[in-house]
């Protein structure tokens, strides 16, 4: 603390010698949270409400017909957000594989997620000094990408009925 | 005479601010808080997590002001927010806000932990930050998707219906999980109790101390960016390596130093 408010240290101070459990002690260029990263907040937090406020007004927030739970022809369709989860089930047809494809898969998934800091076993962190992890990473961030694009194309192209139905 | 009043005002100010931190410690709180080094560089990048933060401290704010108008059965649930988006004062602009702002935090939160995940935040000791973040966005998607259904219009009802009805084929205990998303074997009326009695108190209850496990987390070991807010130092740990190297030279404490390739440099 000292550090930041009587100017900032040299990234290597005189005659310091820098070992593997001393090089993350600081930043080379520090700042203050306050002002240096509460203006950076403040300024996407500003930009993001401005954001919702215009879309509040220009694309208000949806409301389809009241619930029917008689009806017969309503097409459901999900959130964009289980859009990947969606396509995921064409992969795994008949009522036999849905636990598989939408259950027990991503619930290993998240398993897996749950573990990362202890799989990766890489010493670095930049991403180019451990590209394992990185490409698997990148692999996974475009399969579900790929996947909401299919499951989005899929419904937009759905001639079988109107979801307002 | 302004000189004097002045300096009056600023000394019971010094009091006051004396005596709060006597009793409470605040003054030196918030100037910990305020003044902790975090790295320059990179830190808009570091935006997206105070992001989230915002994003979904809107949400609360208005959630619970949605909560005046919103009435959570089956016969006036729909009329309900009917009345919010036509005849409530900024009802349009209030629950527009909560809608946008819910998909505007599924992004930015996937955002996050991708920037998290790339630059190797998650490494010790900051593994339990990742552990609490997967939870936390796990909260945060079911919250999203039980607020469809809180409508109780066409579309957020079937996506209820069909999520439950997924749920259901979960191994060993999935008659139990629909009962409990249903509340009963089919939908009705105690379905909309079960799913805003998730959106609006079980999920925020959990939600919020689990925010503030991963802020507390954040604080005590530091933000630690990317590695190339460490490059210089990164670049004099390499250069010393390199002369150990060559002229196997020792360290401070007489020991040697080991060159081998057990580095943390990115
Ligand atoms: C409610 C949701 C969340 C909130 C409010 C939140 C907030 C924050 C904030 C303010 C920071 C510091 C700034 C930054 O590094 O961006 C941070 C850091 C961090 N977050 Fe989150 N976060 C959330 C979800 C997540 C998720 C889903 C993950 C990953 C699974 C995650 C993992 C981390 C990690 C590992 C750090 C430390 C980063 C570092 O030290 O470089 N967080 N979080």
């Amino acid at each position: 603390m000292v550090d930041i408010r009587y100017g900032p240290r040299e990234p290597v101070e005189e005659g310091e010698v820098v070992t593997e459990e001393n090089v993350f002690d600081h930043y080379d260029e520090p700042q203050g949270f306050f002002p240096g990263q509460v203006v950076a907040d403040l300024t996407v937090s500003t930009f993001l409400l401005a954001i919702v406020v215009v879309l509040a007004y220009a694309v208000p927030a949806p409301l389809t017909e009241p619930m029917d739970i008689s009806t017969t022809v309503y097409v459901p369709r999900p959130e964009w957000f289980f859009f990947f989860l969606d396509q995921w089930l064409l992969y795994f047809p008949g009522a036999a594989l849905i636990a598989v494809g939408d259950v027990i898969i991503p619930g290993l998934f998240v398993i897996l997620l749950l573990a990362i800091p202890w799989l990766d076993k890489e010493p670095a962190y930049s991403p180019a000094r451990r590209p394992f992890v990185t490409v698997v990473g990148l692999l996974v961030i475009t399969v579900i990408v790929l996947n909401m694009l299919l499951a989005l194309l899929r419904i937009v192209n759905f001639t079988g009925g109107t979801p307002a139905g | 005479m302004i000189a004097r009043t002045t300096a009056r005002i600023r000394g019971w100010g010094r009091d006051l601010m004396d005596w709060m931190e006597e009793r409470t410690g605040i003054v030196s709180l918030t100037e910990k808080l305020l003044y902790e080094p975090t790295p320059a560089r990179g830190r808009w990048l570091y935006t997206l997590g105070s992001a989230t933060l915002f994003l979904i401290t809107l949400q609360f704010l208005t959630g619970i002001l949605l909560l005046f108008y919103y009435v959570p059965t089956t016969d006036n649930a729909w009329d309900s927010i009917h009345y919010i988006m036509t005849q409530a004062y900024f009802g349009r602009l209030i629950r527009g806000m909560h809608f946008w702002s819910a998909n505007l935090l599924l992004f930015v939160i996937g955002l996050h932990m991708v920037r998290t995940f790339l630059s190797g935040s998650y490494k010790a000791p900051r593994e339990m930050n990742w552990v609490v973040g997967v939870f936390l966005i796990l909260i945060v998607t079911i919250m999203a998707f039980s607020g469809y259904a809180l409508r109780w219009d066409q579309e957020g009802f079937w996506a209820w219906e069909v999520g439950a009805m997924i749920s259901s084929y979960t191994p060993l205990i999935g008659s139990w999980v629909i009962t409990t998303l249903l509340g009963g074997d089919t939908a009705g009326p105690a379905t909309l109790s079960r799913v805003f009695a998730l959106h609006v108190w079980l999920l925020p209850a959990v939600l919020a101390p689990l925010i503030g496990v991963h802020l507390y987390l954040l604080r005590k070991h530091g933000e630690f960016g990317a590695t190339f807010e460490y490059s210089e130092r990164l670049a004099a740990l390499r250069k010393r390596r390199q002369m150990e190297e060559t002229f196997g030279s020792v360290e401070e404490d007489g020991q040697v130093a080991d060159a081998g390739d057990h580095s943390q440099e990115g």
